[in-house]
């Protein structure tokens, strides 16, 4: 009983939630900050205040962000929104009534610092011309008429002195105001017109616009994944660990007008709290975030201090050594990131490098001797008898992410439940994607994407229905990866989503593509077996012939693109025509980025880059205990757990320690099955090395990489060295004690590399010799050819020729012999003989047989 | 070919009438029965042998014929046959060497001379033709496409035919250590000296330093008693090249097909050796059309230059199908 309250206490200490919208395991690096704001009308002289609000505003995590992450803003107490935008990014979130804006800017918002550290309107980032520049007539340059507008701000052209009328193209009798951007290099882009912009902020720029002016809903309250930008990025913006920047919330509350000002100021929305605004209809701009930069509005900003990791190659700049590459686990490369700064900074550590591979390909470079220690996740087949120990080095896992927007501008789903024969569904390609995969033979009556598929419906209702190129693909991986095996052997190991993929169909009749009938799981890499090639009137379908099937999964190569494109809401489905102009040839490339609002694209991801990306992740199904095998309307009866941090513990504690030495753990669900609460999805990702035949060098820096990254790499964090999000640590006690006593005893055996029995014969491991297979050896180069191997061309010495005193041991000569050329003469002889001879003595006897008759 | 054993029973003088007084011959008892016997043939040979014996016999005459033809082609004709091309491709290759258009590279149509092969020690004179294959070696040694020439930098490689095709290098694995062989190329005369020959199990040469050449000859041998007639493993001379080696101009072969490859045998020459066969059956049904027709002499007279011809031509194809270092 006790046991049980330790580890329960255990758990609930580390059991800080992986997935998005959880509390974060750090919570010294959250933000939080309340302020009061209200609108004023200047009657006479007299302020009347007309609004008052106290935002709160909190942002889950500050500190050592990186390129792309995203963090969590939210805020309760702001002015309920109206005309709410599909799109609320970038210019296209201009729309709106009372939106939250969400900026990052460079510098802190201190006003102690000296002005080139401060923040300021000019040095927040904006992608579009719109944002920050305006024109309007008297009446409707509301910032002209702003209470609490500056002298300088009430001129007719402000922003910057002296006016840059000429390169803005400004008119005389408007009034004007620009916002110009300063680049963290110190050149001002004027910001006026799209050719003024920085150049980070091109049409169609690599990103996406990051910027947003949040929904707030009728209780004032609302939240937003914000994506931060570093210097690799966008140069420009310029934030980075050594130039600090913040994050910039401003509710807007709506221009505070002057005396003097105009009906427009006065003007306090006409779309009801709650209400969208699809077609981008016209919004009363006094409270919209077009004027975020107004006084009125910019005063009431709350900034966010946010700090940045060291740069990716910090240990490239600052370390000259040699670093030794660990290969493998793409799992891992969250952890290693922040881990490798750790070692590099550190002269008594080595330079400790995380080079991404299969799985499968880094375990053989490890056991050849071509790499110190491969990342693997599970345990891979040897392909020799030396002896590999596994330490467990991190828990984590993969996870299902998706984009889904809710129809009627209802906002992102927040939930999502999948069962193995959903995954199956979607990785046999058995969604037809369109009219054209209808055409499919075996798979007419199959939905075209699974929004429409009543299973995925009974799950997750409230999704429309439309049928969806990117709803018929789950995105994952070319290569061979264990993350492949492990979904492929949640599907096998599900009764009904494997008698889907033998040829059952599902309960609402459903089958499987034909070219995947039957295929045999689990496999470390997915084969793309479609062929089906469909036939259309259009005419760049009929002049590119290729399996459409394969154009709808078009798998990529790396678990970060994935989490890429699903934060982009960018499916690498490959069914758009293009070509240049009307005499190029047609060509097939990626379809376009979702439109925000009508995003449904689903992908395999890491939990570490889940996480980082602030991605939301699928539920899996655990167990079904009653309705197996039948048409269901509901999740009753079945049981979905989301990948929390408990969720993951709670399958590595299912895990069974392996009966070799050192090997790697048994999880899967042949493990967890039983156990409603575990995460199916869990893997252990483990730093697996050679036991004998190491050098000392290297078997001292796998063991020591081994204990530092199971103490110090375990403490969860966003510094250099400590364990991101998305991986749960692995600790002394508590459920992963055995984890970490394994890694443990592995960092022993690998620094003292014992050979085991068998090799104590004096042979020496580490001597190159190769067997070729055939037995020979290869002939030197420039040695006489010995029967069939001549040296072509001229003989070139080896670069350490040996001197003509020395001799070589050589191969010996093969044999090339011929029954043919051995027989064939002294065979001739002797059938002439014998038929020279045997034709007058037949002859003979026959004769004198007859003689005698 | 059945046409020629249809040998018609000489007709035998009568029997001489037996003694009426046998009695008084019975001290030459022993010799009675031989007579017996001796009358017995003479008798049956009169009735002639029967039908299926004769099948027998005729098949075994054309098959010692066949043999014995294919010997004396292999071990005699063809090395006329060789002698002759020596001439020709001599007479090729000094004209070549003369005009200096004799290859030294690069990609050379095989068949074409290449090199003149002297090795004084065993009285060798040989124009070597470019190619391995069991027809490029018929008139002459071989030089692999894929090495460089001789006298150039790197090992270069020559098959020659130990048996058949005059065997020109039926010899060349009595060579001792320290025996010059000669190369006359376009690019002058090299001189090689023997290291050794070798066969199979025997260690491959030293790894050749660079700059330097190295000629390696290939043939076959047999052992045992009929070690001439059973020439069926590869042997190896090497030699080392004792004059400057020639540089070497790019663009040989990297590799070559199974049939330039020792005891390798080209089935490219199947098709022809069918149309051969075709060919002398058709002369052989000839021929004894003509013996009804004409009688057996001037049939003989007519037919004799075309059989051997297509004898000839045939047993020339099937050597295609035989190893090429036979």
């Amino acid at each position: 009983m006790r046991r049980a309250v330790l580890v329960l206490t255990a758990v609930l200490t580390v059991g800080a939630l992986v997935s998005p919208g959880g509390a974060t395991a750090d919570t010294s690096d959250a933000f939080s900050a309340t302020k009061s704001m209200e609108r004023v009308f200047e009657e006479d002289g007299d302020r009347v205040v007309v609004d008052e609000r106290t935002v709160t505003v909190k942002v889950d995590h500050t500190k050592n962000l990186r390129g792309r992450e995203r963090v969590q803003v939210s805020w309760s107490g702001a002015h309920p929104s109206g005309g709410r935008a599909t799109n609320p990014f970038g210019e296209k979130g201009l729309d709106q009534e009372y939106p939250v804006v969400v900026l990052q800017c460079r510098g802190r918002d201190d006003s102690s610092l000296p002005a080139a550290r401060r923040l300021a309107r000019e040095t927040c980032w904006t992608s579009t011309p719109r944002q920050r520049s305006v024109q309007a007539s008297e009446r409707t340059a509301l910032w002209r008429q702003d209470a609490f507008a500056s002298a300088a701000d009430r001129e007719p052209k402000s922003g910057l002195s002296p006016f840059p009328s000429e390169r803005c193209d400004d008119v005389e009798r408007l009034s004007s105001r620009v916002t110009p951007f300063k680049a963290a290099s110190g050149t001002v882009h004027l910001s006026c017109s799209a050719t003024t912009m920085a150049p980070e902020a091109a049409a169609d720029a690599a990103f996406p616009p990051a910027e947003v002016a949040a929904f707030t809903d009728v209780d004032g309250n609302g939240r937003v994944s914000f994506e931060v930008r570093t210097a690799t990025e966008n140069e420009s913006l310029g934030c980075s660990s050594t130039t600090p920047c913040s994050l910039v919330v401003i509710p807007i509350m709506g221009i505070s007008c002057a005396d003097d000002a105009s009906n427009e100021c006065l003007k306090t929305g006409q779309f009801a709290p709650g209400s969208s605004n699809y077609s981008g209809e016209g919004v009363d701009a006094a409270v919209s975030p077009v004027y975020w930069w107004a006084e009125s509005n910019w005063r009431n900003r709350i900034s966010v201090p946010l700090t940045f990791a060291t740069e990716p190659d910090v240990c490239d700049v600052k370390d000259s050594r040699a670093p030794t590459a660990f290969y493998g686990s793409e799992l891992l490369s969250q952890a290693s990131t922040q881990w490798a700064p750790a070692y590099c900074l550190k002269r008594d550590r080595f330079k400790f490098q995380h080079n991404r591979m299969a799985d499968g390909a880094a375990f053989a470079l490890m056991e050849r001797g071509d790499a110190a220690a491969a990342f693997v996740s599970g345990g891979q087949e040897a392909a020799s008898d030396t002896r590999v120990g596994y330490a467990p080095t991190a828990v984590t896992g993969f996870a299902v992410s998706y984009v889904i927007d809710r129809p009627d501008n209802a906002g992102e789903l927040g939930e999502l439940r999948l069962t193995p024969r959903l995954l199956a569904k979607l990785i046999t390609q058995s969604y037809t994607g369109s009219t054209i995969g209808q055409q499919h033979p075996g798979m007419a009556k199959n939905p075209m994407s699974i929004n429409q598929d009543p299973e995925f419906k009974a799950l997750n209702p409230g999704l429309d229905s439309i049928a969806r190129e990117a709803g018929a693909a789950l995105l994952s991986l070319s290569e061979a990866s264990d993350v492949v095996e492990s979904i492929t052997t949640y599907i096998a190991s599900d009764p009904e989503a494997a008698a889907f993929v033998k040829g059952q169909a599902d309960p609402w009749g459903m089958v499987v593509n034909p070219s995947y009938r039957a295929i045999k799981l689990p496999v470390d890499e997915w084969p793309l077996l479609d062929k089906f090639v469909p036939t259309s009137t259009q005419e760049c379908r009929r002049q590119i012939s290729t399996p459409y099937m394969t154009q709808l999964a078009a798998p990529i190569s790396s678990l970060r693109k994935i989490a890429e494109a699903v934060l982009d809401g960018w499916p690498n489905v490959q069914t758009k025509c293009t070509r240049s102009s009307v005499s190029d040839p047609w060509k097939m490339g990626r379809v376009d980025r979702q439109g925000i609002g009508s995003r449904f694209m689903l992908g395999v991801v890491g939990l570490g880059d889940a996480a980082r990306l602030d991605l939301r992740t699928a539920s899996l199904q655990t167990k079904v205990t009653r309705g197996s095998g039948t048409a269901f309307t509901d999740a009753s009866g079945r049981s979905f757990v989301e990948p929390t941090s408990s969720a993951v513990l709670a399958a590595v504690r299912t895990a069974r320690r392996s009966e070799q030495p050192f090997g790697a753990f048994a999880l899967g669900p042949a493990t967890t099955g039983a156990n409603a609460k575990a995460y199916p999805g869990a893997m252990i990702v483990y730093t697996a090395a050679r036991l004998e035949g190491m050098a000392k060098a290297d078997a001292r820096k796998v063991a020591q990489f081994i204990r530092v990254s199971t103490t110090e790499g375990q403490r969860a964090g966003a510094a250099n060295g400590q364990l991101p999000r998305g991986f749960v640590p692995i600790t002394r006690n508590g459920a992963t004690a055995a984890l970490w006593k394994q890694a443990d005893a592995v960092a022993d055996a690998v620094e003292s590399q014992t050979p085991s029995a068998a090799d104590e014969d004096g042979e020496d491991e580490t001597t190159p010799e190769k067997e070729s297979p055939g037995g020979g050896a290869p002939a030197p180069p420039g040695a006489a050819p010995g029967a069939d191997v001549p040296a072509a061309g001229p003989a070139v010495a080896p670069p350490n020729a040996p001197a003509a005193t020395t001799t070589l041991e050589t191969a010996p000569t093969a044999a090339t012999t011929s029954s043919t050329g051995r027989l064939l003469m002294a065979g001739l002889l002797g059938v002439l003989l014998l038929a020279g001879f045997g034709a007058p003595a037949v002859r003979v006897v026959a004769l004198v047989r007859g003689g005698r008759r | 070919m059945s046409a020629v054993v249809e040998v018609a029973p000489t007709p035998l003088p009568d029997p001489e009438p037996e003694a009426p007084e046998g009695r008084r011959r019975a001290p030459r008892e022993p010799f009675r029965r031989a007579r017996a016997l001796w009358t017995g043939v003479r008798a049956a040979e009169r009735r002639g042998v029967p039908d299926e014996v004769s099948v027998v016999t005729s098949s075994l005459t054309v098959l010692a014929v066949v043999c014995a033809w294919l010997l004396l082609q292999l071990l005699l004709l063809s090395g006329l046959a060789q002698d002759r091309g020596q001439t020709i491709l001599h007479d090729q290759l000094r004209s070549d060497l003369a005009a200096a258009t004799a290859p030294i590279g690069g990609i050379v149509r095989p068949g074409t001379p290449v090199a003149q092969l002297a090795i004084p020690a065993i009285d060798l004179e040989q124009v070597v033709v470019e190619g391995t294959s069991a027809g490029q070696l018929a008139d002459a040694p071989g030089h692999r496409r894929d090495t460089v020439m001789p006298g150039q930098q790197g090992t270069a490689v020559v098959y020659g035919r130990a048996v058949t095709h005059g065997g020109p290098f039926g010899s060349v694995t009595s060579l001792r250590k320290g025996d010059v062989i000669e190369a006359t190329t376009g690019q002058g005369v090299a001189r090689y000296t023997v290291t050794g020959v070798r066969r199979a199990g025997d260690p491959l040469p030293q790894p050749l330093a660079a700059g330097k050449g190295r000629l390696t000859l290939v043939t076959a041998e047999g052992d045992g008693r009929l070690a001439a007639l059973s020439a069926g493993s590869a042997v190896y001379v090497d030699a080392d090249l004792a004059t400057e080696a020639q540089p070497v101009p790019a663009g040989r072969l990297n590799a070559v097909t199974d049939a330039e490859l020792p005891m390798g045998t080209d089935t490219s020459a199947m098709a022809a050796l069918a149309l051969a066969l075709g060919g002398l059956l058709a002369v052989a049904v000839g021929l004894t059309w003509l013996t009804r027709r004409v009688g057996a002499p001037l049939a003989w007279v007519l037919g004799i230059a075309p059989l051997l011809a297509t004898a000839w031509v045939a047993g020339d194809m099937a050597v295609h199908l035989l190893p090429n270092l036979l």
